[in-house]
C-alpha cells in the first residue's frame, strides 16, 4: 500500500502528466465551446418546419416500402424502411442533438483519451528507467517484479479513474448544453445502454492502451521507445503492409490490422468485404478482445519478464 | 570479525547485441568486515560501479558468490535491504519534489517512520533547504540529499559510490565528518571515490581495483607501508659531494634538482653524523612515506607520463596481490 501510495504521488507530480491532462482539458474544452457556438434552441418556426419534413418523409418511406414490396419476394427485406422512422430532430439544422451526435463526441473523446493512457504510462515507466528513479526505488524495495507491477497497477488504475470522471463530465457537459441550447433528442433505456457500453468498451481500450505504452517503453527502456513501437506499427504494417497486400492480391487484408479490431471492439462488430471471393467476413469484438489479449501477453508479458533479469544502468 | 560484505570470484562480462564482450569483473573477490569504513578504489572503467550494482541486485553476476550482512546476495536482499543504505553514482530524484518530500516518499515506499526525514535532512545540512524543489538544487546539494536518502534506514551498512562528487571544501570535510561519526556509531561504511586523499583520511581498510581484479587489499596503513622503500630526502649544500659519500656507504643515490633522494635508510640519524662528520651540515631530511595516491597509481599502472596520455583500458592487469590484510 505504502509504494502505491508513493507511485501515485510520483504520477500526479510529473510535470508530462500535468501538461498532459491540461491539454486533455482543453481538447475537450474546445469542442464543448465549439458546439455552444454552433447550436441555438429551435424557433417555433423551425419546430413547424421540422414537423412537416417529418411528415413528409414519412410519406415517402411509407411509398418506397410499398414499391419494394412489389418489386421483392420477402416482405421483411422491405421493412428496412421502417426500421428507423423520421425524427424530428432530424430536421432542425444549426441544433446540436444531444442523442444523434453524442456517439462520435464519445469516440472522440476516448481516442484523445486513449492516446493521452498511452504517452503518460509509457513515461511513467520511459522516464524512470532513463532517469535512474527506478534504480533508486530496486535500492528501497529490491523485488523487481513487485515494483513494476505496482508501476503499471498505479497507472492504469489512475488512468481509468481520470477516464470514467472525464466520460462522465464529458457526456453531462453535452448533455447540459442539449438542454440549455439544444434539444436532447429521444432519450430512452436503449439509447443510455448504448452510450454506457460505447463508455465501458472506450475505457477497456483506454487501459488497453496504456498497458501496450508501458510495456514498450520498459521492453526499450525509454519512453521513445513505446513512441517508435507506434509510429512503426502504423507505417509499416498499417500503410506498408497494406500496400504489400494489395500489389499480391493476399485476401482480407484487414483481419490482419489492429485498426480492424479496434473498430470491432468499439461497434461490437465489423464487416469487411474480400474482392477476391466476392463475399463479406465479419469481425466481432470477440475477436478484438482475443487480439488485445495476445498483443497484451508479448508486450506486457515481455516487459515484465525482460525486466526481471536485466541489468539495469 | 564478522564479514558484513564477502565477495569471492565475481566475473561480469557485458555483451553486446553485435556479439561484442567486454570483461568488467574477472575474478574479484573483497572482504568488507563489520565497523570498517572500506574506501573501494580503482581507475575509471575498472569495476567498481559494477561491483556495486552486481552487490546490490542492479546488475547479473556471471559467476561467483556474494553475501551482504551474512545473507546471500542478491536472492536474500529483499530481506537485508532495510539494513543497508546505499547510493550508486549520482542518483537522480524528482526535480519537481521538494527534498523533504522526495525522503517522505522513499520513507514510505520503505516503511520508514517519517520522523526520520527531519533527523536525515539535520545531518545532512538540508534542513534549512528541505522545502526547496530538488531542480534548484546544486550538485552537491543533491549528493547531500543522496546520502539522506541512504541514511533514512538507520542502515547497518552503508554503501556509498562517490559521495563527495560535486561537493565543495566544506561539503567534503563534513561528509568525512559524518562517515567518522557514522562508523563512531557502529556502522559499516563501504564508500569508492576518486579523491584519494579522502579516502586515505577516512578509511581505515582500502580495495584496489583494476581491470576487473583485485590488485590489493588490507589495512590503509599496511597497504602504504608495502610500498614504503625507505626513502629520505636530503638537503645539503654541496650535493655532489654528499651523494658521493652516501654512495660509497652503500646507500642507493638519487640526485634531483636541488636536493638528494636517499634510500634503503635505516637510521636517519646516520645521514646527519656522516654528512657532519665531513663538514655538511643538513638543512632538510625528510622521510619520503608513500601515500595513497602515489601507490593507487603504481599499482593499476595509471601514473601519468609526459606526452602520452594514459587510456582507460591501459591499466594494469595482475593476479590478486594481499598487501597485508589483517589476520
Amino acid at each position: 500500500m505504502n509504494l502505491v501510495l508513493a507511485e501515485l504521488s510520483r504520477l500526479a507530480a510529473r510535470r508530462f502528466v500535468q501538461l498532459m491532462a491540461v491539454l486533455l482539458i482543453a481538447a475537450f474544452g474546445v469542442t464543448v465551446a465549439t458546439t455552444v457556438a454552433g447550436s441555438h434552441r429551435p424557433t417555433t418556426a423551425e419546430w413547424d418546419q421540422a414537423e412537416q419534413e417529418v411528415q413528409l418523409a414519412e410519406v415517402r418511406l411509407e411509398q418506397l416500402r410499398r414499391e419494394c414490396e412489389q418489386r421483392e419476394v420477402s416482405a421483411t427485406f422491405c421493412d428496412a424502411y421502417l426500421e428507423r422512422q423520421p425524427r424530428i430532430e432530424d430536421y432542425l439544422f444549426g441544433v446540436f442533438v444531444f442523442s444523434q451526435e453524442i456517439d462520435e463526441l464519445t469516440y472522440f473523446m476516448i481516442a484523445f483519451l486513449a492516446l493521452f493512457a498511452f504517452l503518460v504510462a509509457a513515461s511513467f515507466v520511459g522516464a524512470e528507467l532513463t532517469s535512474g528513479g527506478m534504480t533508486n526505488l530496486l535500492l528501497w524495495r529490491p523485488q523487481r517484479l513487485t515494483v513494476l507491477g505496482t508501476k503499471l497497477g498505479t497507472v492504469l488504475a489512475a488512468v481509468l479513474a481520470l477516464s470514467v470522471v472525464a466520460s462522465v463530465l464529458y457526456i453531462g457537459a453535452f448533455y447540459a448544453i442539449s438542454e440549455v441550447t439544444g434539444v436532447p433528442g429521444a432519450l430512452d433505456g436503449e439509447f443510455w445502454a448504448d452510450i454506457a457500453l460505447t463508455v465501458a468498451r472506450g475505457l477497456g481500450l483506454v487501459l488497453f492502451a496504456a498497458a501496450v505504452g508501458f510495456g514498450a517503453a520498459t521492453i526499450g527502456r525509454h519512453t521513445a521507445a513505446a513512441l517508435g513501437l507506434i509510429a512503426t506499427y502504423s507505417i509499416v504494417w498499417e500503410i506498408g503492409a497494406r500496400i504489400v497486400f494489395e500489389v499480391v492480391e493476399a485476401g482480407r487484408p484487414d483481419q490482419y490490422m489492429l485498426s480492424s479490431y479496434i473498430g470491432a471492439w468499439m461497434d461490437g462488430d465489423v464487416s469487411f468485404y474480400d474482392r477476391y471471393v466476392n463475399d463479406q467476413y465479419e469481425l466481432t469484438w470477440v475477436h478484438a478482445a482475443a487480439v488485445f489479449a495476445i498483443t497484451l501477453a508479448v508486450i506486457v508479458g515481455g516487459a515484465f519478464a525482460t525486466f526481471r533479469h536485466r541489468d539495469l544502468a | 570479525m564478522t564479514a558484513v560484505i564477502q565477495i569471492e570470484g565475481l566475473r561480469k562480462t557485458f555483451r553486446t547485441m553485435r556479439g561484442g564482450a567486454r570483461v568488467a569483473l574477472n575474478g574479484f573477490d573483497m572482504t568488507v568486515e563489520a565497523g570498517q569504513v572500506h574506501g573501494f578504489l580503482g581507475p575509471n572503467g575498472s569495476g567498481k560501479t559494477t561491483t556495486l550494482r552486481t552487490l546490490l541486485g542492479l546488475v547479473r553476476a556471471d559467476g561467483g558468490h556474494m553475501s551482504i550482512l551474512g545473507q546471500p546476495a542478491p536472492g536474500a536482499l529483499p530481506e537485508v535491504a532495510p539494513r543497508v543504505g546505499a547510493i550508486v553514482e549520482s542518483p537522480q530524484f524528482f526535480g519537481n519534489f521538494t527534498g523533504r518530500r522526495t525522503l517522505r516518499l522513499l520513507a514510505r515506499a520503505g516503511g520508514v517512520p517519517a520522523e526520520r526525514v527531519e533527523a536525515v535532512l539535520t545531518q545532512v545540512g538540508l534542513r534549512h533547504r528541505g522545502d526547496e524543489r530538488v531542480k534548484a538544487y546544486s550538485l552537491g546539494m543533491k549528493q547531500r540529499l543522496a546520502v539522506a536518502s541512504a541514511l533514512l534506514k538507520q542502515p547497518e551498512l552503508l554503501i556509498l559510490d562517490e559521495p563527495a562528487n560535486g561537493l565543495d571544501p566544506a561539503g567534503i570535510r563534513e561528509m568525512r565528518d559524518l562517515m567518522r561519526e557514522l562508523s563512531a556509531a557502529g556502522i559499516t561504511v563501504l564508500v569508492s571515490s576518486h579523491i584519494l586523499g579522502e579516502i586515505q583520511l577516512i578509511c581505515d581498510h582500502v580495495t584496489i581495483i583494476s581491470r576487473g581484479q583485485r590488485v590489493a587489499t588490507g589495512p590503509v596503513s599496511a597497504v602504504l607501508s608495502g610500498f614504503d622503500k625507505g626513502e629520505y630526502r636530503v638537503r645539503v649544500t654541496d650535493l655532489a659531494r654528499a651523494a658521493e659519500v652516501l654512495a660509497n656507504a652503500g646507500l642507493p643515490v638519487r640526485k634531483e634538482e636541488d636536493h638528494l633522494v636517499v634510500a634503503d635508510v635505516g637510521d636517519s640519524a646516520w645521514i646527519t653524523e656522516q654528512l657532519g662528520q665531513r663538514g655538511m651540515w643538513v638543512s632538510e631530511l625528510t622521510p619520503l612515506t608513500p601515500d595513497l595516491e602515489s601507490v593507487f597509481l603504481q599499482l593499476t599502472g595509471t601514473m601519468p607520463e609526459p606526452g602520452a596520455p594514459k587510456q582507460v583500458d591501459e591499466a594494469v592487469k595482475s593476479g590478486p596481490i594481499d598487501l597485508g590484510e589483517q589476520p
